[in-house]
């Protein structure tokens, strides 16, 4: 508790929070939630591929995908840090939130071995094999539920 | 901060007076169009008519909006019969909706035609059969806007139990449902990102990623892009139809519907982007103008969702 009292305190955490300013709280929310767009956007549209739509596209081609998930995970983690600062004590010991951290995790970590398999295909690569497609399954749902549980702390915690 | 310009200012009941036309008259125009279409058996005459169909439900949104904002405004004014108005309203709604799954079945006989080289006959005729339907209630809705300011004319009851509407229906659930509003706005996030996924992809291919893919290859994906759409058109008007006064003299929120009209837009080009979809050998490349297309695909759909986001911040909303 001393933890997330001491972090709600700092100067930055306090801006975040209490600051009329549109730069604040405000902007900070609204660049979680365009990063939450382009990383579970990104994420789809490889893992619609894998599951066999635009099946005439070479999965290489997909590599961009990876440095958009990169840049917008970055950008999510930024942001909800300072989210996090700024109600630490709220947010720290809410069980709703919790479940929505293990879920990010949980839908980045199918990011990890469907990342693998994207960047190990041959160049002119098309079919795909059935564990990937079941990591592409995972990855939709999870993305899904981590966005559900994270627009539903608006109600569940902070309401 | 940008300094943007006060809407409070602006006037709904013109705006409505001017964008009302559109359903009715742009639903004659679509209607001729498919009729001489099938008659000279003019394949290209026939996509015409079902982009028309699509840019009129497109138009069909800020006509019902500023609708709701004229009604809002004018409500407290002397003469103006309450069960008119939503006599009218509701109407319009039925008419919207309509309008809506006339404007989706055009735009998936767009797409299909690009497919398959043809639209298919029953996507035409389902798109016509809608869009009739749509004009049948659409002069019905225009008939009672008329009967508000001119109640000589016609033959409104006088006063009708405000809660039987269907707006007003929609509005109950919307404020005492205690799961709706969530859910909603869950489903709006969802669309949201697979809207965004699919344009991401198409625009990069447009901006020069994945050079060496045929831009034809891209067209499958379009459909889940739509389908984002569509689920935030359905979740949107939920909110509007259930909590009309948080959004009518809300800034952001007007350009929120300014920067989804051009994405829409935007949207009906690149589904009937012919150059590109024609490539399916990874032969075509993109000039200037294609790119400052997807530039401007990109910044309005962020736009968007910086208004939408941004309505209790920058607006008075909730």
């Amino acid at each position: 508790m001393g933890f997330l009292t001491w972090l709600e305190s700092l100067p930055l955490s306090v801006w975040v929070h209490e600051s009329p300013s549109i730069w604040a709280q405000p902007t900070v929310m609204t660049m979680h939630t365009m990063g939450m767009g382009v990383l579970v956007g990104a994420s789809w549209v490889l893992d619609l591929r894998l599951l066999g739509f635009s099946r005439k596209i070479p999965l290489s081609a997909f590599r961009w995908v990876f440095p958009a998930v990169a840049i917008s995970l970055l950008v999510n983690l930024v942001t909800g840090i300072l989210l996090f600062m700024a109600r630490a004590t709220l947010w720290g010991t809410a069980f709703p939130f919790l479940i929505k951290i293990l879920l990010v995790v949980a839908s980045a970590a199918t990011l990890m071995p469907i990342r693998t398999y994207v960047l190990q295909s041959g160049p002119e690569q098309l079919e795909v094999s059935s564990s990937a497609q079941r990591w592409a399954i995972a990855s939709i749902a999870a993305w899904a539920a981590a966005i559900t549980a994270g627009r539903l702390l608006a109600y569940t915690v902070a309401g | 901060m940008p300094d943007i310009p006060s809407i409070t200012s602006f006037n709904y009941t013109h705006v409505h007076l001017l964008l009302n036309h559109v359903p009715t008259i742009g639903s004659v125009v679509a209607l001729g169009l498919f009729i001489v279409a099938l008659i000279r058996r003019d394949d290209g005459l026939k996509l015409v008519a079902l982009e028309v169909t699509f840019a009129i439900a497109l138009l069909a949104l800020p006509a019902y909006m500023t609708g709701v904002a004229a009604f809002q405004k004018m409500r407290s004014q002397p003469g103006i019969s309450d069960t008119a108005i939503r006599l009218h309203q509701d109407v319009a709604l039925f008419g919207f909706t309509w309008m809506e799954f006339a404007g989706f079945i055009a735009w998936v006989g767009l797409w299909q035609a690009r497919r398959h080289g043809r639209v298919g006959r029953g996507l035409l005729v389902t798109s016509i059969a809608l869009l009739a339907v749509s004009f049948a209630v659409m002069a019905r809705a225009a008939n009672l806007g008329g009967d508000i300011r001119h109640p000589e004319l016609g033959g409104t009851p006088l006063t009708m139990d405000a809660a039987q509407f269907l707006a007003s229906k929609i509005s109950n659930v919307a404020v005492n449902s205690p799961w709706a509003w969530p859910a909603a706005e869950t489903v709006h996030f969802l669309g949201l990102s697979l809207s965004f996924g699919v344009l991401l992809a198409i625009n990069l291919r447009i901006l020069g990623a994945m050079k060496r893919v045929p831009f034809a290859d891209l067209h499958r994906l379009l459909p889940w892009g739509m389908l984002g759409f569509g689920l935030n058109l359905i979740t949107g008007m939920f909110f509007f139809v259930g909590q009309p006064r948080q959004y009518i003299d809300s800034s952001p929120f007007y350009w929120k519907i300014v920067f989804l009209m051009i994405a829409g837009a935007n949207f009906l080009y690149l589904t009937v982007f012919r150059k590109a979809w024609a490539d399916t050998r990874g032969a075509w490349s993109a000039t200037g103008a294609d790119k400052t297309m997807a530039f401007v695909s990109m910044f309005v759909w962020l736009a968007a969702l910086y208004c939408g986001r941004m309505l209790p911040f920058i607006g008075k909303s909730f």
